[in-house]
C-alpha cells in the first residue's frame, strides 16, 4: 500500500491557547526517532507495509523527525543499528505469526540504550494490523505526554462514488490503509456513525422512489430504514449522546433542517427558510450551527433550537457550504475563486467564536467535508486535485497536514 | 433484485477488546426493506399501418422519457433562464400527452464542484424549480417526485466549462 504524505503547510509548531493564531517554529527542535525492525514471520513485502504505516503514523503524532530508513536487527540486540546510534530514539519491534494465524505484535522505545516503553498486541486477523500500527503510535503520543490522539484509532466511514449513480460505502482507518467495502452496490450516500463506539450507522439510500435513510448495526447485521422524504434525506449530525440525529428533508421539495428523536422516532422542522437550509451541526445541546444561502450565497449560521432567532457565524468568503464544529472553534469550506480552472478553489478556514481571527488550513485544490476529532485535535476532510481524491489530516496544534489517497473512485462524504 | 452486501467488520471493531467475528454477510431484503428492482428497458417495435399507435395512446417508458426536454442551469443558480423556458413547455405537453399514463420523477444534478449536501439542495431546487413551472402549464402536482444527485450523476466528465454545463440539469424519468 502507498501511502503518499504530503506535508501542505510550512512545518511549524503552534504555541499559544488561540488555535486561530499561527506561530512559526523550526522544525529542527523535533527529536530524531529510527524504527528498527526485527520480525521473524511474514513476507518481506507485508513487513515492507507495515514499517510504512508504522512511519506514516510516528509522522501524524508530530512528536519526531522520523528517519525513513528501513532497517532490521535481532530483537533482543543490546545495541541499536549502528546507523541510528545518534538517534534520540528507537523504536524496534517484531512481527510473529501465532501457529493459530493470529498477528502479534512487540515493541519497545529505546532511548539512550535503555528501554523505555515496551508493550505486546495480539489479534485473530492479521487483515486488521493497521490499527496496530495506529495503537503503537497512540501509546507512545501517550507516553511522551502529548494532547491525546485518540481519534488515530478511531474508523472511518465513507461513500466511494465508481460510476454515475453508483457507489460503495466503506470502512476503513484514518490512512485508508485498511479498507472494507461494507455496502455494496446501488447509490447509497452520506455515511454517518449512529455512536460514539462506531458499531452502527446511518446513510442515505437514492435507490428506491424516494431518497431514505437506513440504519445498519454491524454486529448483528441488520439494516433496517428509518425515513424516507420526496427530494433530500440526509443524516447531517448526531448528537454526543447519540439520541438525536440533524436531518436534512425536502418533503415539499424545500430542504430544511428537523431534529430527529432515536427514542419516539419522532421529527420536528428547525428551520423554515424558502431558500437552501442544510448541513445542521450539533453545537452544544440547544444550539446548532448550519449552512443557508439567506444572504444570496451559501454561508455558515447558528441557531438555538428553542428560538427562531438566526445568527451569522462568517463573514469571510464568497461560498461557504460546509462545516464543522467543536466548542468555539469552528472550520468551514470556503470558495476562494469562480475561475473553474483555478489551482486554488475550495480551502479550509478555522474561526473561533471568541476571535476575529481566520485561519486558512488549505491552500490547493477543492477540500470538503470537513470533520473535527471528538477532543478537536485533529480535522479529516476530502481533498480532491488533479482528479485524485483523498483523505487528509489536520493537526491543527502542529500545524501539519497529512494527505493519504484514494486508489479508485471518488470520495463522496465520509465520517469519523 | 438488485442486492446490497452488507459485510460485517464486527471483528475490526472489536480489535482491542480482543474478540473476533468473521464477518457476515445480510441481505437487506430480508428485513423486509425491499429495494427497487432494476429491469431491462422495454424493447418497442414500430408498426406501420392501421396498428400505428394514436397520440393518446400509451406508449414504453422508455420513448415516452425520450420525448422530454433536460432543462440546463447557470453556475450556482437554480431560477429557470428564459432560453430553458420551451424545453419546459414542451416537456409539459409530453406529460399530459404521451407520458399521461405516467407519474414523472425530476432528477436534479449539479456539475462537479462540491459533493456536499448544499450541491445536492441545488439540484433539488433545481428540480423544484422545474415543478413549479410543470405545475403552472397544467401538469397534476401528485404525479411529479423529486431527487437529487448533487455531482454523482454526470453526463460529461470532461474539464471543460462546456462540460459542466451539461452537468447542470434536470432530467426527467418516468415511473409507471
Amino acid at each position: 500500500m502507498k501511502i503518499l504524505f504530503s506535508l501542505i503547510m510550512s512545518i511549524s509548531l503552534l504555541f499559544g491557547v488561540d488555535a486561530t493564531i499561527d506561530v512559526i517554529k523550526k522544525v529542527d527542535t523535533l527529536p530524531s526517532i529510527a524504527i528498527e525492525d526485527s520480525s521473524t514471520s511474514y513476507t518481506n513485502r507485508f513487513k515492507l507495509k507495515f514499517f510504512k504505516v508504522l512511519v506514516a503514523d510516528l509522522n501524524v503524532i508530530s512528536l519526531f523527525n522520523v528517519d525513513q530508513n528501513y532497517r532490521t536487527t535481532e530483537y533482543d540486540n543490546g545495541d541499536v543499528v549502528f546507523e541510528n546510534k545518534d538517534m534520540k530514539y528507537v523504536l524496534r519491534y517484531q512481527l510473529i505469526e501465532s501457529d493459530s494465524g493470529a498477528f502479534n505484535l512487540e515493541y519497545k522505545l529505546i532511548k539512550n540504550n535503555e528501554i523505555i516503553l515496551a508493550k505486546h498486541y495480539k489479534i485473530k486477523n492479521s487483515s486488521y494490523n493497521v490499527f496496530i500500527s495506529h495503537a503503537v503510535a497512540y501509546d507512545i503520543n501517550k507516553f511522551m505526554g502529548a494532547s491525546s490522539v485518540e481519534w488515530m484509532k478511531k474508523k472511518v466511514i465513507f461513500s466511494r462514488v465508481v460510476a454515475p449513480k453508483k457507489s460503495e460505502i466503506v470502512i476503513s482507518d484514518y490512512t485508508l490503509s485498511y479498507q472494507k467495502v461494507i455496502v455494496k452496490g446501488g447509490f447509497n450516500l452520506f455515511p454517518k456513525w449512529a455512536t460514539k463506539k462506531q458499531n452502527s450507522f446511518y446513510y442515505t439510500s437514492l435507490d428506491r422512489d424516494k431518497p431514505s435513510l437506513f440504519y445498519v448495526d454491524i454486529k448483528k447485521g441488520t439494516n433496517s430504514l428509518l425515513l424516507e422524504s420526496d427530494g433530500m434525506m440526509i443524516c447531517s449530525d448526531v448528537s454526543k449522546d447519540s439520541k438525536k440525529l440533524l436531518l436534512t428533508m425536502a418533503p415539499k421539495g424545500q430542504p430544511d433542517i428537523y431534529l430527529y428523536n432515536v427514542d419516539t422516532k419522532r421529527y420536528k422542522k428547525v428551520t423554515s427558510y424558502r431558500g437552501i437550509d442544510v448541513a445542521g451541526k450539533f453545537m452544544n445541546n440547544n444550539e446548532i450551527i448550519f449552512v443557508s444561502n439567506r444572504l444570496g450565497y451559501p454561508n455558515i449560521f447558528s441557531k438555538r433550537l428553542d428560538t427562531n432567532e438566526v445568527e451569522q457565524m462568517v463573514y469571510y468568503g464568497k461560498s461557504n457550504s460546509a462545516c464543522s464544529v467543536n466548542g468555539d472553534y469552528i472550520v468551514y469550506k470556503a470558495r476562494e475563486t469562480s475561475n473553474l480552472f483555478s489551482k486554488n478553489t475550495f480551502n479550509l478556514h478555522l474561526i473561533s467564536r471568541k476571535t476575529d481571527f481566520i485561519r486558512r488550513l488549505t491552500a490547493t485544490g477543492i477540500n470538503e467535508f470537513p470533520k473535527f476529532s471528538r477532543d478537536g485535535d485533529a480535522i479529516l476532510f476530502i481533498k480532491n486535485y488533479k482528479s485524485q481524491s483523498s483523505i487528509g489530516i489536520i493537526r491543527l496544534n502542529h500545524n501539519k497536514n497529512y494527505l493519504f489517497p484514494l486508489k479508485y473512485g471518488k470520495v463522496q462524504s465520509m465520517d469519523w | 433484485m438488485k442486492k446490497l452486501v452488507i459485510a460485517s467488520v464486527s471483528a475490526a471493531l472489536l480489535i482491542f477488546s480482543g474478540c473476533s467475528k468473521e464477518p457476515k454477510v445480510i441481505d437487506p431484503s430480508e428485513n423486509g426493506d425491499s429495494m427497487v428492482e432494476e429491469v431491462e428497458s422495454v424493447t418497442t417495435e414500430i408498426i406501420n399501418g392501421d396498428n400505428t399507435m394514436t397520440s393518446n395512446s400509451p406508449i414504453s417508458i422508455s420513448v415516452a422519457e425520450g420525448k422530454f426536454n433536460s432543462v440546463y442551469f447557470a453556475f450556482d443558480k437554480f431560477t429557470i433562464n428564459s432560453d430553458m423556458k420551451d424545453n419546459v413547455s414542451n416537456s409539459a405537453t409530453v406529460a399530459n400527452g404521451v407520458a399521461s399514463a405516467y407519474n414523472i420523477k425530476l432528477e436534479g444534478n449539479c456539475d462537479e464542484w462540491g459533493s456536499d449536501e448544499y450541491n445536492f439542495a441545488l439540484g433539488l431546487k433545481r428540480a423544484n424549480a422545474v415543478k413549479k413551472s410543470l405545475i403552472s402549464e397544467g401538469v397534476d402536482s401528485s404525479r411529479i417526485s423529486m431527487v437529487s444527485f448533487g455531482e454523482s450523476n454526470p453526463t460529461c466528465n470532461d474539464k471543460t466549462k462546456e462540460c459542466w454545463s451539461k452537468n447542470r440539469r434536470v432530467d426527467f424519468k418516468l415511473l409507471p
